[in-house]
């Protein structure tokens, strides 16, 4: 894994899902966008060793936070809910684009609603998205997911995720 | 000698990151708040790439205004409207007493808005201008928010649209010529909602919402919307459901006003 690049690609996703831009492709009147974060998470959690992804996690969670009103809820439930999804790849590859979509879906939800219930504790909610408006990220990232898996891939060759030689992942370590 | 590499094991990566998210959550928001308001400052350019807020204005050729202006003197109009009811009633039951009402202009802080979240503005004046959590922002003198976080020299406003902006209001009744006292929140969409406001009270769409007086934060009444919809309430019949849309079209604001009351001194 190639740190440095990892930071550059998460620090340009934070600013293009953040910017002015993604209002050209949110819809309905209460501007729902996917979250490029949110599908970076999934793909790292799924491709990356363990290890690494556990950092990805929460280095796209602190990225999230930092977007937003309050520092921690995103870099806990980003932290959590990927570190749960690399075991559980352990049981499900997650190769087919729809199975990936779906737990883009699934993880979406998990994430907003942890982030939430943490929200409350420290802010009594104020800023926090509401689970209807979190689903509807979540559903909309996982559509987007179709369209943007192929740059994603390349990009993630690109910093050195997902590359395999003689069967093994030049990142992880032998046993 | 070959120096050993310190790498943790995977719990207890995941245990060191988790206790730095805690530790995260339990520093104050005006701590962490500095984070979010840098990147923002950073960012700036970048995160307004393709706003409206960028884009030039164009003049309507002709007699004819642009909507923005027309809705500017409209509002103007309103306040005037407002302050001249309010004068008069204070005129009729206090003409012995002398106003103290403030000059307005002189308790303004002209701010830019520099970035713009769901329901919330970034704006380029902070605690060293005199912005205090709680105050009042104006959008061409209709209110449109509250101030939220400040930091020294940057802050964000949270916007009546949004459902965590609950302040008091006073409708208008032309009819009888008076005002209803009540709450209005955001209903996170582009609106707001007036609460709890008995059916008795005669209310009508087209009425009037006026942000209501607060000591120390708003000295006169100054509008926040017409309202769009008033039906009879669907959980409980005795009172109204009451939508407020605001004057403002908020993508199209670029430049906003907080007022600062500054508190008299005695001597």
């Amino acid at each position: 894994m190639k740190w440095f690049r990892f930071s550059l690609v998460i620090l340009a996703a934070t600013v293009i899902g953040a910017g002015a831009l993604m209002d050209v492709i949110s819809i309905t009147e209460q501007h729902i966008k996917p979250s490029l974060l949110l599908m970076l998470l999934v793909y790292f959690a799924i491709n990356c060793n363990s290890y690494d992804a556990i950092i990805c996690c929460f280095s796209i969670g602190l990225a999230a936070d930092i977007t937003g009103n309050l520092i921690g809820p995103y870099f806990i439930s980003f932290g959590v809910i990927g570190t749960a999804l690399t075991q559980v790849r352990k049981f499900i590859l997650l190769k087919k684009t729809g199975q990936q979509a779906f737990a883009i879906f699934l993880t979406g939800i998990s994430i907003y609603l942890l982030a939430i219930i943490i929200m409350k504790f420290k802010t009594s909610g104020s800023g926090a998205p509401t689970f209807a408006n979190a689903a509807a990220v979540s559903m909309y990232s996982a559509i987007l997911w179709f369209l943007l898996k192929i740059p994603v891939e390349t990009l993630g060759k690109w910093l050195g995720v997902g590359v395999y030689r003689f069967g093994n992942s030049l990142s992880e370590p032998r046993a | 000698m070959a120096r050993t590499k310190f790498k943790p094991s995977k719990l207890t990566l995941f245990i060191g990151l988790f206790l730095t998210g805690c530790i995260f959550l339990l520093l104050p928001q005006n701590v962490t708040s500095k984070v979010n308001f840098a990147f923002i400052d950073i960012f700036d350019y970048f995160l307004n790439m393709g706003s409206s807020a960028q884009k030039p204005r164009q003049n309507s050729p002709g007699s004819y205004v642009s909507r923005q202006e027309y809705l500017r003197l409209y509002t103007a109009y309103t306040n005037l409207e407002a302050q001249l009811a309010e004068q008069k009633k204070q005129f009729e039951k206090l003409s012995k007493i002398r106003l103290t009402e403030p000059d307005p202009s002189t308790g303004l802080i002209i701010a830019k808005v520099v970035n713009r979240k769901e329901h919330q503005f970034i704006i380029n004046r902070g605690s060293a201008d005199g912005l205090q959590t709680g105050q009042y922002v104006l959008g061409d003198n209709a209110v449109i928010g509250l101030i939220e976080q400040v930091s020294d020299d940057i802050s964000s406003v949270r916007l009546i649209s949004s459902s965590a902006c609950k302040l008091p209001i006073k409708i208008s009744s032309p009819e009888i010529n008076s005002y209803f006292n009540g709450t209005i929140q955001g209903d996170d969409k582009s609106g707001a909602r007036i609460l709890n406001i008995p059916q008795k009270y005669k209310i009508k769409a087209g009425n009037n919402v006026y942000a209501a007086e607060k000591a120390g934060l708003l000295s006169s009444m100054r509008i926040i919307g017409r309202i769009s919809k008033c039906t009879p309430g669907a959980k409980s019949a005795v009172v109204w459901d009451i939508e407020v849309k605001p004057v403002y079209d908020f993508e199209n604001i670029t430049d906003v006003a907080v007022v600062v009351i500054k508190s008299p001194e005695f001597k």
